[in-house]
């Protein structure tokens, strides 16, 4: 069925077609300024209902305030729903605005007579064609070229994947003034790569308990005592250990925990006869080795350093001098290209020493100013270029680790320096006991961000990435910092003390204490322990990461800790 | 009346559904005088059979639809069906689920083995594609909601220039080829997100939607189904399938008497004219143009993989992980405390910035991975699109462009060929 309609009754049509359609417009522009408005303006941020809230918590007595607040409450909130009324109502006009158009535009389309339109000459389809593809061609070459232009242009605001930006979790190529991921594999000094206290990789035991066994891969008896850490190349561990005068580089098999060769850094020319003055608990052997994958040095508390090449077969040897200090020499090593680094630190002479890996000769020497201090160099990667930082007393020093040039010191720290700094990539944090917590910004113009000195190590060092600085105390406390503001943002009291220095691995980190107790807690802004295990002796040690397994030394034994 | 009748039913969908109108929430008011709130209600998960009922009308509606465009020649039949689709898979399903989506379900579940697809977005993508490859687009015709909310609206057709028409053509394509990279890298379903019309299904989406799809609508008045022909990315792959189908809607129910007067019916411009008094095109030029653009095919694959991987870091920004680590990145860089829901959401979380930017990276790299396919897609479709153009075609009579026929039987009145049933 069809109704008729006429001519008049069309032109009708059509205006009440084009009111309505106008009319649906107007509501539709109205309805689009409240919904607007009903976003963006939250009723109960008016500032005048905020202020005279303020004024009432300021004066929770006065009763007139109180009623004022109410009214003007109500008074925002009817006014919020009226908005929300007009949208609504909006809404049904809308609707009756288009129905309107929509059912004019319908009869008048259908009372239209079908005109079927025949041109006088056939489209000729040859030439449409080849119109078609030239048009096809434009258009996409258009979107193509576009596309293309703008993907170079927006490529400035990509992230640096090869580390920029998340440089917490990643350390410097030996060598290479570039940025890479911590390695998974190979802990080469103190601390790890680059003594920063960040381990590469992922799923590292969380659980164990090494008197019930659980989780435990091995554990062996080192033959010296000491207070070195592992270091690991693939699979091979060196350890240092040290019975009175005779000092000895082990190598351990790192699947059997086997000890596969021992190398004697004894009854070398100009090794003093007695013994210097050290901590009666550690020897001479407290200092961490370092390796490269093609030699590992050892240095002792008596002077006497080696190299021996992955076999164990000795490269070269020598005595660098007696570095006589109150406690004992304890500054690990570090490999940097072809340059072994030493900090040598004795009451009579601090400096930094380069020796030739190869050979063992001396390339450079530079004084440091200040007292001798127990820290360890740490790698830093500051402004696209490689330093290495030294915790000294008073001064903290940077210097270009190939030829040992000073960059910069901050005078900042006092007394006994034992902790190591820690660095992240743009700040340095040197810490001592009884003097302060430092976050220096390195460079030329050298400055200290902020200080802290509530949460202060005595051994530990702390360990940082980008976002959080974390320390633990020879009280047993832990805290944790914003890295660049210096907020605290958690603190945790452990009861046991802290010697050995934390350690951030897979997204946590590893605090080992004294009793030989880990303490293992998300590295994030909020407090999460995420679990505690027993080793069942106590250890001062700090622990080795690498692939998946952790390697702890205690007082007489290594052991290797393994998810069974 | 009985015309009209249909569009009546559709808007008193429409008037209807506007009470349903949600609720914006901001703070409750604080009583002293010790009243409890009532406890947040969650709504019941839909039963399972729901799922397959909608499986079946889905099927339903297919066969009816295809029995009116192809047996019954009832376009007053496609009408109402858009209507009863419009109803249910519209405003009472809400849009979903929907076939258009389901490309998104299945390209994730490709990409992700952790996810499993639900059988009936699976359906839901396969069974109007074999109806395509069978009968042609008649899910496009009757059975999709987006399409007939299009249909109801679409009736004072005006024709676009070819130039737009055939470069806008191309623009479903890329959306397909985008929308798959960003939903098998498990970023967002752009698709649904960018729906016009689901926020007029349920009257509840951002409001630029509700506008974009308003206008979408006002257009459609004029350029009939202006999602369909220059965005729908499901509507690509129906245009292929179709391509094949073994029986296709006709305009004229016997024999063409090439009388011309559908010549310019089809507002899609999906007819195609017969090749009669045609000039004949040399067969070699036909032929090296032919074989030019075969040849091709790869290189303007590769162009496109080469384009859409040196984007892809780009498009990375879709997804939320990495739009929050360049938003964390500017925080740092410009020193102004971003205020942003997410970043305050991620401060609360006690996630490490280096984790973030350590999860930013390894989107991108499957960013990177992905794209050169979607960009080999599109670089193919262009150079299948080259060759089609090329290819010499034999026809004596007026027919339908099987990809571009949407099988909605506006054709059918314009040919003077009847049959007696």
């Amino acid at each position: 069925m069809k109704i008729n309609i006429t001519e008049k009754d069309i032109s009708i049509l059509k205006v009440i077609s084009q009111i309505s359609g106008g009319f649906a417009l107007i509501i539709a522009m109205t309805m689009i300024f409240s919904l607007i408005q009903l976003k963006t303006v939250k009723p109960l941020d008016n500032p005048a209902l905020l202020s005279i809230k303020e004024q009432y918590d300021k004066d929770p007595s006065n009763g007139k305030l109180a009623e004022q607040v109410r009214a003007m409450d109500l008074m925002a909130r009817k006014a919020y729903f009226s908005s929300r009324w007009q949208v609504v109502t909006g809404s049904y006009l809308l609707v009756a605005g288009v129905i309107i158009f929509i059912l004019c535009q319908r009869l008048i389309s259908d009372n239209e007579k079908l005109t079927p339109v025949v041109t006088d000459l056939k489209p000729d389809v040859l030439i449409l064609r080849s119109k078609y593809r030239r048009y096809l061609i434009s258009g996409v070459s258009f979107i193509f070229v576009a596309a293309l232009v703008s993907s170079f242009f927006l490529r400035v605001e990509l992230p640096d994947t090869s580390g920029g930006s998340s440089r917490a979790s990643k350390s410097i190529e030996t060598g290479n003034d570039k940025a890479t991921k911590a390695d998974k594999i190979n802990w080469p000094s103190f601390r790890g790569q680059d003594s920063r206290g960040i381990a590469g990789g992922s799923g590292y035991p969380t659980e164990w308990d090494a008197v019930a066994g659980k989780n435990i891969g091995w554990k062996i008896e080192i033959p010296g005592k000491g207070k070195s850490s592992p270091v690991i190349w693939e699979d091979k561990i060196f350890i240092t250990g040290a019975q009175e005068s005779t000092c000895n580089l082990y190598c351990i098999d790192k699947k059997s925990g086997k000890i596969l060769w021992t190398g004697s850094v004894s009854g070398i020319p100009g090794e003093p006869t007695v013994l210097p003055k050290t901590d009666s608990d550690a020897g001479l052997a407290v200092s961490t080795a370092a390796t490269n994958g093609n030699v590992v040095c050892a240095v002792f508390a008596n002077g006497n350093l080696a190299c021996f090449n992955m076999d164990g077969k000795q490269l070269w040897a020598k005595n660098i001098g007696v570095p006589e200090s109150s406690y004992g020499y304890s500054s690990s090593l570090m490999i940097y290209n072809d340059i072994l680094l030493i900090q040598f630190d004795s009451n009579t002479k601090i400096s930094l020493i380069g020796l030739e890996l190869a050979t063992g000769n001396q390339k450079w020497e530079t004084i440091r100013h200040g007292h001798a201090v127990w820290s360890s160099p740490v790698l830093a990667y500051f402004s696209g270029k490689s330093e290495l930082v030294i915790n000294g007393n008073p001064y903290v020093s940077a210097f270009e680790p190939s030829t040992g040039i000073a960059l910069w010191e901050m005078e900042c720290m006092s007394g006994d320096v034992a902790p190591s700094v820690a660095v992240n990539s743009s700040m340095a944090y040197a810490v001592t006991d009884y003097a302060k917590l430092v976050a220096i910004k390195p460079g030329t113009s050298v400055s200290v961000a902020w200080e802290d000195n509530t949460f202060t190590p005595d051994v530990s060092s702390p360990v940082a990435n980008d976002e959080f600085l974390f320390v633990s105390t020879g009280n047993g406390d832990v805290a944790c910092y914003n890295a660049m503001k210096g907020d605290t943002l958690w603190t945790h009291y452990f009861q046991d003390p802290f010697y050995a220095s934390p350690i951030i691995a897979d997204g946590m980190v590893y605090f080992l204490d004294r009793s030989g107790k880990m303490h293992i807690v998300k590295a994030e802004s909020k407090f999460t322990l995420v679990a505690e295990s027993q080793l069942g002796e106590a250890t001062d040690c700090s622990p080795a990461f690498s692939d998946k397994k952790i390697y702890i030394r205690t007082k007489k034994n290594l052991y290797c800790i393994a998810k069974n | 009346m009985k015309k009209a009748l249909p569009y009546i039913i559709f808007i008193l969908l429409l008037f209807w559904h506007v009470v349903l109108f949600a609720q914006d929430r901001f703070p409750r008011p604080e009583f002293e005088t010790g009243h409890v709130y009532p406890t947040n209600q969650m709504p019941v998960p839909r039963a399972q059979i729901f799922e397959y009922i909608d499986v079946a009308v889905l099927i339903g509606a297919l066969i009816i639809t295809t029995w009116l465009a192809l047996k019954k020649r009832s376009r007053r039949g496609l009408i109402w069906m858009s209507v009863f689709s419009l109803a249910y898979f519209g405003f009472y399903r809400q849009g979903c689920i929907c076939a258009v989506g389901s490309v998104q379900n299945v390209s994730l579940a490709l990409f992700n083995t952790g996810y499993s697809i639900p059988l009936t977005a699976l359906l839901f993508f396969i069974i109007p594609l074999l109806f395509a490859l069978a009968y042609g687009r008649v899910f496009c015709a009757g059975v999709c909601p987006l399409g007939a909310i299009q249909e109801l609206t679409g009736f004072r057709p005006v024709k676009l220039p070819k130039v737009v028409e055939i470069i806008l053509a191309f623009v479903p394509f890329i959306y397909l080829g985008i929308a798959v990279l960003f939903a098998s890298t498990n970023s967002q379903f752009l698709i649904c997100r960018y729906d016009p019309f689901v926020g007029i299904f349920r009257l509840d989406a951002p409001y630029t939607m509700i506008i974009f799809g308003a206008l979408l609508l006002l257009a459609g008045i004029f350029v009939n189904r202006p999602y369909c022909r220059f965005l729908c990315p499901y509507g690509v792959l129906l245009n292929i399938f179709s391509r094949f189908a073994g029986k296709h809607l006709t305009i004229t129910p016997a024999e063409c008497t090439n009388c011309r007067l559908c010549e310019e019916a089809c507002p899609y411009d999906a007819i195609l004219p017969s090749d009669l008094e045609q000039k004949r095109e040399e067969p070699e030029q036909s032929r090296k143009r032919f074989k030019l653009y075969f040849l091709l095919v790869p290189v303007f694959a590769v162009a496109g993989a080469f384009l859409i991987y040196n984007i892809a870091p780009s498009l990375a920004v879709a997804n939320n992980t990495v739009r929050l680590a360049r938003e964390i990145r500017t925080e740092k860089k410009t020193g102004i405390e971003s205020v942003t829901k997410d970043v305050a959401a991620f401060k609360e979380s006690g996630k490490t910035e280096s984790a973030l930017f350590e999860e930013e990276v390894m989107i991108i790299g499957r960013f990177r991975h992905s794209a050169p396919w979607a960009g080999a897609f599109l670089g193919i479709s262009f150079g299948i699109g080259m060759i089609s153009l090329s290819i010499r075609s034999k026809r004596s009579e007026y027919k339908p462009h099987q990809g571009k026929c949407y099988s909605c039987g506006r054709c059918f009145r314009y040919c003077p060929v009847k049959v007696k049933v």
